[in-house]
């Protein structure tokens, strides 16, 4: 067999292989999708009705009637938002003044924000718990956003990431009468965009899929996130009952993360990779 | 010690650094520098790394702060003032142009930040634009120009700033070879046409001895020799200068000296050789070393002249440069015609030109020949 043919089988092999591997993936979803499209009655006679006809939107008509999910997909996009460029602004801050302003016990405070890489948010659920309900903000945008702007990943990635832009730039700026200010918002942030979109997607995609948080702090269904909303539907609609309602409220509120995936598929790819190769 | 800053219609012109100091910490970097730099004047600093030479333009800059001295650009001291106060423009080593800003946007930065009206930018820019040859290149980023280019911008950068002072911190070293010879010889164009005052860091003695109208030679914090290239090659200060400034390196060799004559006699490995050195005036030394440059010592055949053995052959085309051994082991580098038959292993004779030989007494300071007419 000559080389070139030999190459071509390898590239089917791999090719197949990789179908295979997409296709094992995707029928997860596929079967979400497909339970959605049938009548909560058909379903409980047989799951497997979801692979034939007749489909049906009427789940989808369903829950733009009773759901709460508009409201819990507004609060996530809020919250996850909001998160979003507030761990953004915070960590490109930190990030600069770490990597480039001379103030004392710098590096030691570096190293504490590092700890909190360490410590899991298990650790501290109970105190920040009885902080939040000291400060009355259980049941709140503010509640529900402010423990995740503590991003010390962040701050590490941005503080690296500055590091690694020459500090002739800063130099070659300070010779053309630019203030701090200027160095920092026009000649070094726009060159941290590939690290900043790294950041915020997985802050975005962090902060949307946290279940654990919003559990705790929002107790009232009109402060549920997405995640706490759909859970919360679960236990009122048992799956021999309205799974199909149940799948369409969950594809639902897998559209924006796909929309959202769509837009910023190349950087995802760039962020997912970079983090392997670091 | 060189030329002194001038003084022009009562306003002095040019750069006075006094007395200036600088270290990190425990360590010393510069020790109490002083020199004078006339309008329009082009000076290199060169040296070895680590010699000073860069922290010296960076003190110019404002890049650093001095910890002692004082530094004046044309009558006005700068050494308190801001880097972006000081009129001073810098080329740096890797560019340092903003990537995510077009070529046209680098050039206009500076001038954007100090208030300068968009028509005069845009005038400035035509004309760096014009000067440099790089109009075709103002709406690309940096990521899209070659080495070359991008210096070119570096330069226009600094162009478009009418700095009292240009600085040049090894603004050659990241080109190749060819490109290098290329940009040293625009940058002499450019510079006869811009007519400013520009100081070259450089650790490369062929651009400071082809750009500069005087080299400030540095080593360990301190300035070892000021004077024009050629004052420079022919009349080093110590053996420091003498070995460092010269390709093939000057061979230094232990002598001893006889100053009961006019002119010092050197013997060196059996032969007695007339130096053109007078003996007037001359320290007690206990230890002397002859320098010789290498076109001053010629390979002739075995036996006539000093004996030496090849060591190694490079033939460069127009002459060949051989390295021999005396019979103690002495390493002494010699030139031979281009047409040299000479190899490795061969014995052969120096016939050494010590007219034009260089002594340096025990301390390391160089006595010379008196030029013609001295």
């Amino acid at each position: 067999m000559s080389a070139s043919s030999q190459k071509k089988l390898r590239e089917i092999a791999i090719l197949a292989t990789l179908v295979v591997l997409g296709f094992i993936m995707l029928v997860p979803l596929m079967w979400t999708v497909l339970l959605s499209l049938k009548s909560n009655s058909d379903l409980l006679q047989s799951t497997a009705n979801a692979f034939h006809g007749p489909y049906t939107g009427e789940n989808y008509a369903a829950i733009t009637k009773s759901s709460g999910v508009f409201r819990w997909l507004m609060n996530s996009v809020i919250v996850s938002g909001l998160q979003t460029i507030g761990v953004l602004v915070l960590a490109s801050l930190a990030g600069y003044g770490f990597a480039r302003l001379e103030f004392p016990y710098r590096d030691q405070i570096f190293l504490l924000v590092l700890f909190g890489l360490a410590i899991p948010e298990q650790a501290v659920i109970i105190t920040r718990h009885q902080l939040f309900t000291g400060l009355h903000l259980h049941n709140s945008y503010p509640g529900l956003i402010l423990p995740g702007l503590a991003a010390p990943f962040g701050v590490f990635l941005m503080t690296q990431y500055f590091k690694a832009i020459p500090k002739e730039l800063d130099e070659a700026a300070i010779l053309d009468n630019a203030s701090r200010f200027k160095i920092f918002w026009k000649v070094l942030l726009p060159l941290t965009i590939p690290a900043q979109a790294t950041l915020g997607i997985f802050t975005f995609l962090g902060s949307w899929n946290d279940y654990w948080w919003p559990l705790i702090s929002a107790t009232r269904a009109d402060m549920f996130t997405l995640t706490v909303g759909l859970s919360a539907s679960q236990i009122n609609f048992a799956q021999t009952s309205g799974l199909g309602y149940l799948m369409t409220q969950a594809v639902f509120a897998a559209v924006p993360i796909l929309i959202v995936y769509i837009i910023f598929q190349k950087y995802i790819v760039r962020a997912v990779a970079g983090a392997a190769i670091r | 010690m060189g030329t002194q800053s001038s003084r022009t219609g009562g306003r002095v012109s040019g750069i006075e650094i006094s007395n200036v100091t600088k270290a990190y910490g425990a360590t010393p970097v510069l020790d109490g520098v002083s020199l004078s730099i006339a309008d329009n004047e082009f000076v290199a600093f060169l040296g070895p790394s680590g010699c000073g030479k860069t922290t010296l333009l960076r003190l110019i800059a404002g890049l650093e702060e001095v910890d002692g001295g004082e530094i004046h650009i044309n009558g006005r001291r700068v050494d308190q003032l801001a880097p972006g106060a000081r009129g001073v423009a810098m080329v740096f080593q890797n560019y340092a142009l903003y990537p995510h800003m077009t070529v046209a946007d680098n050039l206009a930065f500076g001038l954007k930040n100090v208030g300068i009206a968009k028509a005069e930018i845009d005038t400035r820019i035509a004309e760096a634009a014009r000067i440099l040859e790089i109009g075709e290149y103002l709406g690309r980023k940096p990521g899209e120009l070659s080495g070359g280019q991008k210096q070119r911008v570096a330069i226009g950068r600094a162009i478009v700033k009418n700095p009292d002072l240009f600085l040049f911190d090894e603004p050659l070293s990241n080109l190749d070879a060819a490109l290098r010879m290329r940009t040293r010889l625009e940058l002499a164009q450019l510079r006869r046409r811009l007519k400013a005052t520009m100081i070259l860091v450089t650790h490369d003695q062929v651009e400071a001895m082809t750009l500069a109208d005087r080299i400030v030679v540095m080593k360990d914090r301190k300035i070892q020799q000021v004077g024009t290239p050629m004052e420079i090659y022919i009349r080093p200060a110590n053996v420091f200068v003498a070995g460092f400034v010269g390709s093939p390196p000057m061979n230094i060799l232990k002598v001893d000296v006889d100053v009961s004559g006019a002119v010092v006699m050197a013997r060196l490995a059996g032969g007695v050789f007339k130096t053109g050195v007078g003996s007037a005036g001359l320290p007690v030394s206990a230890h002397w070393r002859i320098g010789l440059r290498p076109e001053t010592v010629k390979v002739g055949a075995s036996g006539d002249g000093l004996a030496a053995t090849v060591e190694f052959v490079e033939r460069l085309g127009e002459r060949t440069l051989v390295y021999t051994k005396l019979a103690d082991g002495t390493p002494v580098t010699a030139e031979d015609a281009g047409t040299s038959r000479v190899k490795m292993g061969d014995p052969v004779g120096l016939k050494i030109d010590a007219g034009s030989a260089h002594l340096f007494d025990g301390e390391g300071v160089g006595y010379h020949a008196p030029e013609s007419g001295e």
